[in-house]
């Protein structure tokens, strides 16, 4: 009983949080100049006349009462129906469902990539503190951490096409199951671009608390009873280590959000991070809005799912 | 016991994460089946990349630069510009004006089919001119036909528009994409906004949103065979990324506006580059404060050094220009009162509006909407200081500035405008009588609106010249604006791409794709 009263809680506290971020992005919107009609027009609005200005806000629903708009688009987001997008009058579920599955894909290509950098090197510093090993996984923690993601993204993607003739993401976006190949090529290098920030984060996670076992008596009372170096360093060092890596690792998801932006951009994926700016460039309230939503409701999934692995890697955590 | 719970759990998470990759990659599939999966483009297909995207469809409605160049390959307009800015046949074969300059006949060109097979009539071009003025359409080029009380067919191939006063201008005003040529029974069924039909090269393929948009050959093109199968416009939202992709051979052509990304193109491509048929200007609002003092803004036009800043902001791409900056009336000298700066007469103006010492102004930038703008109002801040005025600088997003443009809500504003071969085009919208831009304008006179009316009913090349001349001077020696410079666009071509010549009309740089070859 009680774990079906903490679901609902966890489900309730989800629903206001989504509330939440949907109202403040609904008065960000609103509270910055301009509105679609001036997006679509640009400095031309000025040539229309008082009628055609009236039917384009008739036509792009500006001359609504805020609340009034807030609430068709919240009643009609309930009902399943995202809108329609005022820029390209195609349905924001249809946007959204071409968009989300290639952000989806960065996002967990990435992430792989960010926990191999990440506990691996960090397991290898911690397991030889002080020695070059310890060293390198030093800098590669402070290359990641220091070289801004964009940077890095435009610099490789130079690189190749200057060096190799090579930017495959420059390609139509082909899936996973239509050509697996091209699918990866074009994904791993601006998943790697990610990567690298999101396991520099993890690789100083990984590293401080794997140290902090080494340092506990269990840890070393095991090493003196004899047990394997596979056992000592996986069942001892690396289980007991594991909480502070996936508060890391779910932190490091909400960062992959932003990351995907400048990453989208720069390698021509056409994922969220891209429709995003585009949306917010075109005052494209219904795109944005469900965007936002979408993107609020990642964060707080990432966030039920770390709290609930909790649980499953470190059983202090359970509640009785 | 417990060890086991934790694995089984990172198993299980490990589960999830993949079971959302592999959905997410399945539903990509369904989206994407129809991407190419050709690391190169096929010998016909020519792949565009440009920072841009395509977002609407409709030529009526259109406002930005791409949509114009890609309606413009699928729509035709009753006249064209050439390359040297003069108007010339398209759907109209010929044309003659009557009745004191207050009527127009245009003869059609016959044998022209729309992309639903169906041939183009005078009912055709009656309907779409109608559609465009319909207030409910809300074309942004609806005033350039503002004259025009009533558009009628004359048999099956020639139309007459009736004016309510002598304006020859409307005839440039027809060269927009915005009064291209539609089937009125597509008009009538409501389908332009979502399925292009027109006359033009090539006809509508495929939107992708934010993505690509995608053309295929016209089979019964009326100005003969096309080439190229296929034209994709590829959305690739830096410029940097552009150039990668073209070295890449991802892409076999490339829009660019930056010159410091030109510059980095090897040498095995081929750029052009054309004047864009725009300018770029800080307009003053002459009618409030230190600015509607004409010595202070004669002041801040001898001060100014155009060249500068063209070299700091576009290291020297482009030519500094006057009002008019293309065309057959193209404004000469840039400046009737200081063609260069000329520092000594920029304080005589000062000594002569009462301020020798100088005076400070705010001028407004946004680097949203020309990314240019804030190296331009730096270079000339730093000139104006030479003589004592200060100039403020605000930079805005984009939305901001437009909404503060639009209300005349600023002191000075560094603006990119499109210019166009007409100068009553070009002026009337800003200081004619009743000008829909008349506030951002923030000038008028009677003198400037004779002398656009003028020139808009004088037909003869002699008399609109000197009608020109006078309006350049008008605008120049009162400095109502400070005209700066006008830069180039740039069109990059691989080894393969043939026939092509970028045009010097924005709206319409891609219109000899019709002639392009890939080899």
């Amino acid at each position: 009983m009680n774990v079906f009263l903490s679901i609902a809680r966890r489900i309730l506290s989800i629903l206001v949080t989504l509330f939440g971020a949907s109202v403040i992005v609904f008065i960000i919107l609103r509270v910055l100049p301009g509105n679609a009609v001036s997006a679509a027009m640009g400095t031309s609005e000025g040539l229309l006349t008082r009628a055609q200005i009236a039917a384009l806000d008739r036509y792009y629903g500006v001359g609504q009462p805020a609340v009034q708009q807030y609430f068709s688009w919240l009643h009609a987001t309930l009902t399943g129906n995202l809108g329609v997008s005022l820029t390209y009058r195609e349905s924001v579920s249809t946007l959204i469902g071409s968009t989300l599955p290639v952000t989806l894909e960065l996002a967990f290509f990435s992430m792989v990539l960010g926990l191999f950098i990440g506990v691996g090197f960090g397991m290898w510093s911690a397991l030889h503190p002080g020695r070059w090993q310890d060293n390198l996984g030093q800098a590669v923690s402070v290359v990641g951490l220091a070289v801004p993601g964009f940077i890095l993204a435009q610099v490789l993607s130079v690189y190749m096409a200057d060096k190799f003739h090579y930017f495959p993401s420059s390609l139509n976006f082909v899936g996973f199951f239509t050509n697996p190949w091209l699918n990866f090529q074009q994904i791993i290098f601006p998943a790697l671009v990610l990567s690298l920030g999101i396991g520099a984060a993890i690789l100083r996670t990984t590293r401080g608390a794997v140290l902090e076992v080494k340092s506990l008596n269990f840890a070393r009372t095991a090493l003196g009873k004899g047990v394997s170096r596979s056992a000592y360093i996986w069942r001892h060092l690396f289980l007991n280590s594991l909480t502070a890596v996936v508060t890391m690792s779910g932190i490091q998801l909400g960062y992959l959000i932003g990351g995907t932006v400048f990453v989208e951009q720069i390698f021509v994926l056409p994922g969220m991070g891209r429709q995003m700016i585009t949306a917010i460039t075109d005052r494209d309230y219904p795109v944005l809005q469900s965007v936002t939503l979408v993107f609020a409701a990642g964060f707080v999934i990432v966030n039920m799912l770390v709290d609930l692995t909790y649980s499953l890697v470190d059983p202090r955590t359970r509640k009785r | 016991m417990k060890r086991t719970i934790g694995v089984r759990g990172l198993a299980s998470a490990a589960l999830v994460v993949s079971t959302i990759g592999m959905f997410s990659s399945s539903v990509l599939d369904s989206a994407s089946a129809s991407a190419s999966v050709s690391p190169k483009a096929s010998s016909s297909t020519l792949v565009i990349g440009t920072v841009n995207s395509v977002q609407k469809i409709d030529p009526d409605v259109v406002t930005n630069f791409l949509d114009f160049e890609a309606l413009g390959l699928i729509y035709n307009t009753l006249v064209q510009e050439n390359a040297s800015l003069k108007i010339v046949p398209d759907l109209a074969t010929s044309w003659t004006f009557s009745n004191g300059n207050k009527r127009l006949t245009l003869q059609l060109r016959q044998g022209v089919k729309f992309d639903d097979g169906s041939t183009m009539t005078s009912a055709d071009v009656v309907a779409s001119l109608n559609r465009a003025q319909a207030t409910k359409t809300a074309d942004p080029s609806a005033s350039f036909i503002g004259s025009v009380t009533k558009v009628a067919a004359s048999g099956a191939n020639a139309v007459v528009l009736t004016m309510s006063h002598a304006d020859v201008s409307v005839l440039e005003g027809l060269a927009t994409v915005n009064l291209g040529i539609m089937p009125a029974a597509a008009i009538s069924a409501g389908t332009i906004a979502t399925k292009p039909d027109g006359t033009g090269p090539f006809e509508f393929s495929k939107l992708v949103p934010t993505t690509s948009f995608t053309m295929k050959a016209n089979p019964n093109y009326w100005g003969g065979k096309v080439s190229l199968s296929t034209v994709e416009l590829k959305t690739i939202p830096t410029e940097q990324s552009i150039s990668s992709a073209l070295q890449a051979g991802t892409i076999q052509m490339a829009l660019l506006s930056q010159p410091t990304v030109v510059s980095t193109i090897p040498q095995s491509f081929l750029v052009q580059h054309a004047m864009d048929l725009s300018y770029r200007a800080l307009q003053l609002q002459d009618k409030v404060g230190i600015l509607a003092n004409v010595n202070a803004r004669r002041a801040i036009a001898c001060a100014t050094n155009r060249n500068q800043i063209l070299q700091d902001s576009v290291f020297g791409n482009g030519k500094v220009v006057g009002p008019v900056p293309l065309g057959p009336y193209a404004t000469n000298p840039v400046s009737a009162i200081c063609p260069t700066q000329n520092l000594a007469q920029a304080r005589k103006y000062l000594k002569a509006s009462g301020h020798a010492s100088g005076f400070t102004f705010t001028a407004i930038t946004s680097t949203d909407l020309d990314s240019t703008s804030a190296a331009q109002a730096i270079a000339m801040q730093s000139e104006l200081a030479r003589v004592g005025i200060k100039m403020n600088i605000q930079n805005l997003a984009g939305n901001a500035y437009i909404q503060d443009w639009l209300k005349g809500k600023f002191q000075a504003a560094f603006a990119l405008n499109g210019a166009d071969p007409s100068p009553y085009v070009m002026y009337g919208r800003y200081f004619g009588k009743g000008a829909g831009l008349a506030v951002p304008a923030g000038y008028s006179s009677k003198s400037l609106q004779q002398e656009l009316l003028a020139g808009d009913v004088n037909s003869t090349p002699a008399g609109q010249t000197a009608a020109w001349k006078k309006l350049n001077n008008d605008l120049t020696g009162n400095a109502v604006w400070i005209w700066l410079f006008d830069s180039y666009d740039f069109a990059v071509l691989s080894s393969h791409v043939h026939g092509f010549t970028l045009s010097p009309i924005n709206t319409t740089q891609l219109s000899s794709l019709a002639n392009t070859t890939l080899k």
